[in-house]
């Protein structure tokens, strides 16, 4: 439509307007350019949304402060004290671990922080064939036992999984594994630890013991991250899993 | 075609889009850890910014849904639906041509998969067929038993 057309139509409708006027018929006003109260309405809603929902995650996923202690045994890290023992199987490459993480790390930590909780983290090379070059899975456990003999286990575990690698890279570096921790406060032998393979046969033992347990499976397969009490896998699927379990199901 | 015809279209086309937003924005939201994992296989983000992204996504679908579900601002709430299924979009190509093998999690799951059971074309066509629900609200936003007639003083039918 033309600049003279537009105007000629707009003339014709403000000439037919008048006409309505003038036999005392009130034209309401319909047209979407005129009344713009819907668009701002909608636009305003929007803008609330997500401008609650940011700051809303902003204020709730400050990530907890780890105060427990831990103590590692072959490829098992003890975390806490609390009356309620669970096992979690996890490899720090795996997404699925990330999300477990993302949803419920606070939590645990919390409830490990109160003492109403033990884990026993079974650290696991599941994953080792999917970087190149292959195992950063077993790397970064290895890293983690360290972590827990240097004192710093909780804020690590955290650190690891806020800085995961994608699947098929190279996964992070010895030097970073030891650097990370070092801001975290690990001293002593920790950098030889990481770099050394201490703990690589106890990784490959837990991962294979874990792989092979029929009690572990879900639809016929072992994989991370995977929880279980007494012994027996849990659905973490479900939110409020924890709750759950704290309450002694 | 006559106007009841096509404002009968548009309102299916907004329920349509509706039940689209408010389904994957409400197993999105169940799920934080999993969007989060979703959002950040499309390695588009910074880490730093995927978390964000992330946890505001889920309700800015939501309110999408709401919105159309009403029938407030549909044509506005149309143009920011089309914007966010582009960007939807994008990621998918660029993911696609990049040669990662992800799934898309549009509605909900999201993250690495095997590399022979990613499914971009059906993905995408899916989103393109989304996108043509919320064009068609951009180019014409009338629909029937919308709050876009009562505020604007045509009678709610």
């Amino acid at each position: 439509m033309s600049g003279g057309e537009r105007n000629a139509k707009r003339r014709q409708q403000a000439e037919r307007e008048a006409r309505l006027a003038a036999a005392g018929i009130r034209v309401p006003q319909s047209s979407m350019q005129k009344n713009r109260l819907p668009m701002i309405a909608a636009g305003v809603v929007i803008a609330l949304v997500v401008i609650v929902a940011g700051g809303w995650y902003y204020l709730s996923t400050r990530p907890a402060t780890p105060t427990f202690t831990a103590t590692a045994s072959g490829a098992v890290v003890t975390a806490g004290t609390g009356p309620v023992v669970i096992d979690v199987y996890e490899d720090f490459l795996c997404p699925g671990c990330l999300a477990l993480e993302k949803r419920d790390g606070n939590k645990i930590i919390s409830a490990l922080n109160d003492g109403k909780l033990t884990v026993k983290y079974h650290m696991l090379g599941l994953l080792d064939a999917r970087t190149k070059p292959a195992g950063y899975s077993t790397r970064a456990a290895d890293a983690s036992l360290c972590a827990a003999a240097a004192g710093i286990y909780g804020t690590y575990h955290q650190k690891l999984f806020s800085v995961q690698p994608a699947e098929n890279s190279a996964g992070l570096t010895d030097d970073q594994l030891v650097s990370y921790g070092t801001e975290l406060g690990a001293g002593g032998d920790f950098a030889t630890c990481v770099k050394g393979t201490t703990h690589d046969s106890a990784i490959k033992k837990e991962t294979d013991a874990a792989d092979s347990s029929d009690a572990l499976k879900n639809q016929g397969a072992f994989g991370t991250p995977t929880v279980a009490k007494d012994g027996k896998r849990i659905d973490i699927n479900t939110s409020g899993w924890l709750d759950t379990v704290l309450a002694g199901g | 075609m006559n106007g009841r015809v096509l404002d009968v279209i548009g309102t299916l086309a907004r329920l349509g889009l509706a039940a689209v937003w408010l389904i994957s924005g409400g197993i999105k939201a169940a799920d934080s850890g999993q969007t989060y994992v979703a959002v950040r296989a499309y390695d588009v983000l910074p880490l730093d910014a995927v978390g964000p992204v992330a946890a505001v996504l889920p309700w800015l679908e939501l309110a999408l849904g709401l919105l159309l579900l009403v029938g407030l601002g549909v044509r506005a709430v149309a143009v920011v639906s089309a914007i966010l299924l582009l960007v939807f979009i994008a990621g998918l190509v660029q993911a696609w041509v990049r040669g990662l093998a992800i799934d898309c999690g549009c509605f909900g799951g999201g993250g690495a998969v095997d590399p022979d059971a990613t499914a971009y074309g059906l993905e995408l066509l899916r989103d393109a067929g989304f996108l043509a629900l919320a064009v068609w609200l951009v180019a014409r936003p009338r629909t029937l038993a919308a709050l876009d007639g009562i505020l604007m003083g045509r009678t709610a039918t």
